[in-house]
């Protein structure tokens, strides 16, 4: 078995065991599963209401929900990903990345045969099977909750727009999972190994969004696509801040995949981007050195 | 075959202007015990450091049995063992979990058969399902030994071996140098500032000053060299003041 396998299975192993990588992926699953119940109750309640007026006579406008896709119900999920999900790679990321350094394991790892590049890109593999699981576990959990609020299961077109987005999904967390590793590797702290890549995140959830669309706040929090740009300024700074909001360009690509009828914007070229990103990252992680692997934390 | 273990040609370490190792020229034979000393600061963790390839010299360069630390650092990884000054683990992980990575990572593809005969070797059997985490520097070191030996490496590094080691732990981490060398053929470069454990362990010595070999022979050779003192120590500081004046 090569370093980069054995990288691998070791990175199941030690997240398996440990405490705060644990509750966090309970966490996200727990959560992604929640948005389908949360639509289902909605649901319930709006119908219950709109029986009784229409009973009432108050109304003969039909059920809003009653031309809904079913994978409204996930849409919720993709606000989880950006944010429960997106920490929970960070972490991920993090601990991985500071791992050898703080256990003082370093030294034993690189007196075997094995390079920097193997090591490196071996947890990031592993951890990519973790976030894997996770989003499997959720997502596949939605689709019974989904199918059990729409009384039958559901298409084979809506089951693989599913896939699609749990595939999306992956590919924007393995992004911060990337950003935890370099912050565990070549932070000299370890707080800052898990502020650098937060404050990363943050920018690119809540500040570039902001820069190119003048969106609300608010609206950044909620699973629909940015406010357009309104013109002027706000065109330019959108064309060079849009390609770095990632998280824009991922809530893009599921708003189409879960049938939102607001997406707008093209899916292909966000996609694009995030595979872009996703490929950049694993190759910055890649150049890592020995030295960088070694270096003793000053905490 | 060469029948030097280690050798080392001008090899040089420089941190900024401070030199740490100065044009280190240093042969150990196959099969000996090799004990590195010096005051702290000397050197001698640099040099097991360039020896094991942590490091990377900036001059001159060194062989492991043959092959070059600079040029051949993956092949020279498979033919050495390496135990750091206080060692740690994965403190999550049980002995044989963090055995079996180690040991995978040297290529071992069924690591659990070596890791039985280790851990016996090491007389450290019954422990393999613990954690690290709850373990004794003592322990620890044990279990250093193990992971250093899984891929019968020709050659073994010991860094401080038993700093922070008990009487009990000293001795018996001292029993286990001498017997892995006359067991397995191991040859065994140790690092080290116990006089007392050289003259009980070592078959040959250097001396490290100020990044500068200044003395290197075999034990039996030293001792006589020096027929009117009656310790390794007397002549460590006789040798050290007279490099110093």
């Amino acid at each position: 078995m090569n370093g980069f396998l054995v990288s691998a299975r070791h990175e199941l192993l030690a997240t398996r065991r440990s405490r705060t990588a644990s509750i966090l992926v309970i966490v996200f699953v727990a959560l992604v599963l929640a948005s389908a119940v949360i639509g289902w109750i909605t649901t319930r309640t709006v119908t219950d209401v709109y029986e009784q007026i229409r009973a009432a006579g108050m109304t003969s406008a039909p059920n809003p929900f009653s031309g809904a896709s079913p994978l409204y119900f996930a849409r919720n999920s993709a606000i989880y990903v950006v944010l429960i999900g997106c920490l929970m790679a960070i972490v991920l990321g993090t601990e991985a990345g500071l791992r050898d350094r703080r256990m003082r394991t370093s030294d034993l790892v690189l007196t075997r045969p094995v390079s920097a590049v193997s090591r490196l890109l071996g947890q990031f593999a592993g951890l990519g099977i973790v976030v894997l699981v996770a989003l499997a576990v959720s997502l596949a959990a939605s689709w019974v909750v989904i199918a059990a609020i729409t009384g039958g299961p559901l298409s084979a077109d809506e089951t693989l727009r599913i896939v699609g987005f749990g595939g999306i999904s992956w590919v924007l967390l393995m992004a911060f999972v990337g950003a935890g590793i370099l912050g565990g590797v070549h932070s000299r702290h370890e707080t800052a190994a898990l502020l650098a890549p937060i404050l990363v995140w943050s920018a690119i959830t809540f500040v570039l969004p902001q820069v190119g669309t003048a969106a609300r706040p608010i609206a950044l929090l909620n699973p629909v696509p940015s406010v357009a740009a309104t013109g002027g300024g706000f065109d330019l700074a959108s064309a060079i801040t849009g390609p770095l909001a990632i998280t824009e360009q991922y809530k893009r690509v599921g708003a189409y995949l879960l049938q939102d009828p607001s997406a707008s914007g093209s899916a292909a070229l966000a996609v694009m981007i995030l595979l872009t990103v996703l490929i950049g990252m694993f190759a910055v992680v890649g150049v890592t050195s020995r030295r960088s692997l070694r270096r003793a934390l000053d905490d | 075959m060469t029948d030097f273990a280690i050798r080392t040609f001008e090899l040089s370490k420089s941190y900024g202007g401070r030199r740490a190792l100065d044009r280190l020229d240093l042969d150990v034979r196959r099969g000996e015990v090799f004990g590195l000393l010096g005051h702290n600061g000397a050197g001698k963790t640099t040099t097991v450091s360039l020896l094991t390839t942590l490091l990377a010299p900036t001059g001159g360069d060194a062989e492991i049995v043959g092959r070059s630390v600079a040029r051949r650092a993956d092949v020279v990884r498979r033919s050495i063992g390496y135990l750091p000054e206080n060692v740690r683990f994965y403190d999550d992980l049980t002995v044989l979990e963090n055995l079996r990575f180690f040991a995978r990572l040297s290529g071992l593809r069924r690591p659990d058969p070596r890791i039985a005969e280790v851990l016996e070797l090491v007389d450290f059997t019954g422990h393999d399902r613990e954690k690290v985490g709850t373990f004794s520097k003592g322990m620890r070191q044990r279990v250093g030994i193990a992971q250093a030996i899984l891929h019968q490496p020709e050659v073994l590094f010991l860094d401080e071996p038993t700093s922070g080691l008990d009487p009990v732990g000293v001795r018996s981490l001292r029993d286990l140098i001498v017997r892995l060398n006359a067991e397995l053929g191991m040859t065994v470069f140790m690092n080290t500032h116990l006089l007392s454990e050289v003259t009980k362990t070592c078959t040959s010595i250097g001396i490290l000053r100020q990044g500068r070999l200044v003395h290197h022979d075999t034990l039996d050779a030293t001792l006589r060299r020096f027929p009117g003192e009656e310790s390794l120590e007397e002549i460590y500081f006789r040798l050290d003041a007279a490099v110093a004046s």
